[in-house]
């Protein structure tokens, strides 16, 4: 169990949060930008769970709140995902696009 | 795990949120069970009623506690609901109130032309908005900070792009998703690196763990945490449309239809900022700057930069704007950096309790942009445009609207003897009696930064005036606005002239409410541990107004011996 010291996770997380920061700056596609900005959810959860098993709670403190909130992170990011593809679709109606850049008509 | 009270008391005081949160139920199953046949504008008609109704039950039942004796006095006392996650008693009851109020304007605005035809979900989902907004305002810890916060956006996004016939309600929806769900993204990386940091979720104990951080040389050589901090203020940033994180609000805002601009630009922005204000100073506070020394790397100077930033590009951005809706979303943009140069105030005289003007600014602030935003209904509804030409001629047919929106228009520009002047100068005069000498010159230099920008805004505030009173009407002639209007005008200009003349009655009940706990950055581990009522907070019509103004914080008769805030730099 101790064999992955706790850096390891820091460092996959941190490259998953990156990978979907890049998805979310280079990506187009609104669907490719939704995926993106679930992996950066999900890097912060491995973050929360990684830390959550490595720490010590502090006294008076519940001793699951890192999973706890991770748990509550993956239903937000549910969510997230059926307001996000709801209004995607309603975009693609009007334009026929699911490119962020063509949703321009509002600028100034 | 600290347990508190009993269960049945915590829900108690938890009754507005699940009033609302029952009544959205409740509002969708009506629409959807009894008033399947009517015409789409009866049933918004009908359910605005309702949610109105809703809503003032809420109202009411944030004197519950009160009014069932539980014990002991309830709300004399900050308490610490559901194992410390959620903040009871004073602020969060009068800030609860102030948002129900403003809901109520803004459903009522709603019924002004007919939206939509999912009245139900529409009604529904502005109620749910408010319970995240309400609890936003209460959380006292990460898990519940976040929670809350998502619920308020991802409420917020659908109804910003409810308006499906118009193209620009569904752009400004996904804009403001795309762009909310990442800084939320950035906001939850930024806490769980705070988790990982401290070890606690608890807001309070994350500023005590941080503690010992609080050293001469800030945050340098400190990589996680200062990402913790960036993420968290990016997070923040994005609520509360600071620049450079301000590119949703315009296109939202033009985009929403006008009751949900409205409530964008006054119950989101509201709660987003006490949230911050929060989170800045309970927890974050050891991370503010080095000891001694300001300019040392630390969170104070990348706020006072973002501040600075807001103001002066939002009422630059507002001069070029033709379109009502969103001139006023840059105006809020610039109400946003003005309201940093009070947040930071709170920070660097922590235990003062300075947060009682900027929440004197928020409450002027809201009034006004109710106004404000029942006059872009009012267009939109008679003529299908928001545009500021479209106002020409508006002052001179209707007179008394018209003096009203004079009065909004100079109280949002800072005009002596309004209630937005009043704000400005207890904020500023707060901010330039903080700290010490190297304090002073950067708050000189905000200040000096935000009049100079609320002499700029007066420009493009008075080219409304200017459309109004000024040029002969064009166009479509405006009907005759809805009594919602009226109400919603009037009120708000009322707001802005009263407290105007008498700022004495507002500012005693927000220093008042500024005398809660999670203003102060906590300093022992007592305070913190203790789960039961901790401070006791003055009620302002019991006392006189010059104990709470001077006294030492919450030195009621009846107070605890309490534990001195951490000293700051400038002790030192």
């Amino acid at each position: 169990m101790n064999d992955i010291p706790l850096t390891w996770f820091l460092i996959f997380a941190a490259a998953c949060f990156v990978i979907g920061l890049m998805g979310v700056l280079v990506r187009r596609n609104a669907i490719a930008v939704l995926m993106a900005i679930e992996i950066m959810l999900n890097a912060a959860n491995i973050n929360l769970v990684a830390f959550w098993r490595y720490g010590t709670p502090v006294e008076g403190d519940s001793p699951i709140s890192g999973v706890m909130f991770a748990i509550f992170v993956i239903t937000v990011a549910a969510a997230e995902v059926a307001v996000g593809i709801g209004l995607i679709l309603l975009c693609y109606r009007r334009w026929h696009a699911a490119d962020v850049d063509r949703f321009d008509s509002l600028s100034g | 795990m600290p347990v508190n009270a009993p269960v049945l008391f915590d829900f108690i005081h938890l009754a507005p949120e699940i009033i609302l949160s029952l009544w959205g139920l409740f509002v969708v199953m009506i629409d959807v069970a009894l008033l399947r046949r009517r015409s789409s504008a009866t049933r918004g008609r009908i359910l605005g009623v309702m949610s109105i109704i809703g809503a003032l039950a809420a109202l009411a039942s944030i004197y519950l506690p009160d009014m069932m004796d539980l014990g002991h006095a309830a709300s004399n006392v900050e308490e610490s609901l559901f194992q410390g996650t959620i903040l009871g008693g004073l602020l969060v009851e009068r800030l609860t109130a102030l948002l129900l109020i403003l809901l109520i304007f803004v459903i009522a605005l709603s019924t002004t032309w007919d939206l939509t035809e999912h009245w139900g979900e529409y009604y529904a989902l502005l109620l749910w908005a408010t319970v995240g907004m309400i609890l936003l305002i209460a959380s006292e810890e990460l898990l519940t900070l976040f929670l809350t916060l998502e619920m308020m956006t991802i409420c917020l996004y659908i109804v910003t792009a409810f308006e499906k016939d118009q193209r620009r309600s569904a752009e400004g929806g996904l804009k403001y998703f795309v762009y909310g769900s990442v800084s939320s993204a950035l906001f939850l990386f930024g806490l769980s690196l705070l988790y990982g940091l401290t070890g606690t979720t608890r807001l309070a104990a994350i500023g005590l763990a941080l503690a010992p951080a609080h050293t001469s040389i800030g945050l340098v050589g400190n990589v996680a945490g200062a990402m913790a901090v960036l993420l968290v203020l990016v997070g923040f940033g994005f609520k509360i449309s600071a620049v450079p994180f301000h590119q949703w609000a315009p296109d939202a805002y033009e985009g929403a239809p006008a009751p949900v601009s409205a409530w964008l630009a006054t119950g989101s922005k509201l709660a987003s900022i006490v949230a911050l204000m929060k989170v800045l100073v309970q927890a974050l506070g050891p991370w503010a700057h080095g000891v001694n020394d300001i300019s040392s790397p630390g969170w104070v100077g990348i706020v006072a930069v973002i501040s600075a930033l807001t103001m002066t590009y939002g009422n630059f951005a507002a001069l070029a704007q033709k379109n009502l809706k969103r001139m006023l979303a840059y105006s809020s943009i610039a109400h946003a950096g003005y309201m940093l140069v009070g947040v930071l105030a709170v920070v660097v005289g922590a235990g003062k309790s300075a947060a009682g003007p900027v929440l004197f600014y928020l409450v002027v602030y809201s009034a006004a942009n109710i106004g404000a935003f029942s006059i872009a209904a009012w267009l939109y509804r008679d003529k299908g445009t928001d545009q500021i030409e479209d106002l020409n001629g508006l002052g001179l047919k209707y007179p008394i609207l018209g003096m009203c929106v004079l009065l909004l228009m100079l109280s949002l520009i800072g005009l002596p003897g309004l209630a937005g002047f009043w704000g400005k100068f207890f904020m500023f005069s707060e901010a330039l009696s903080q700290g010490d000498d190297r304090h002073k010159l950067t708050f000189l230099w905000l200040v000096g930064l935000g009049l100079m920008n609320s002499v700029i805004s007066a420009f493009y505030y008075v080219r409304v005036l200017r459309a109004m009173f000024l040029r002969p009407s064009t166009g479509r002639p405006l009907q005759a606005p809805t009594l919602t209007i009226r109400l919603a005008v009037i009120g708000s200009a009322a707001v802005a002239l009263i407290f105007g003349l008498y700022p004495q009655p507002l500012s005693t009940e927000t220093d008042a409410m500024a005398e809660s706990r999670i203003f102060i950055t906590p300093s022992r581990p007592a305070e913190l541990l203790s789960v039961s009522p901790v401070r006791v907070v003055p009620r302002p019509n019991a006392s006189d107004d010059t104990r709470l103004r001077a006294g030492p914080i919450g030195g009621g008769p009846s107070a605890p011996p309490e534990p001195t805030p951490v000293p700051d730099s400038r002790a030192k």
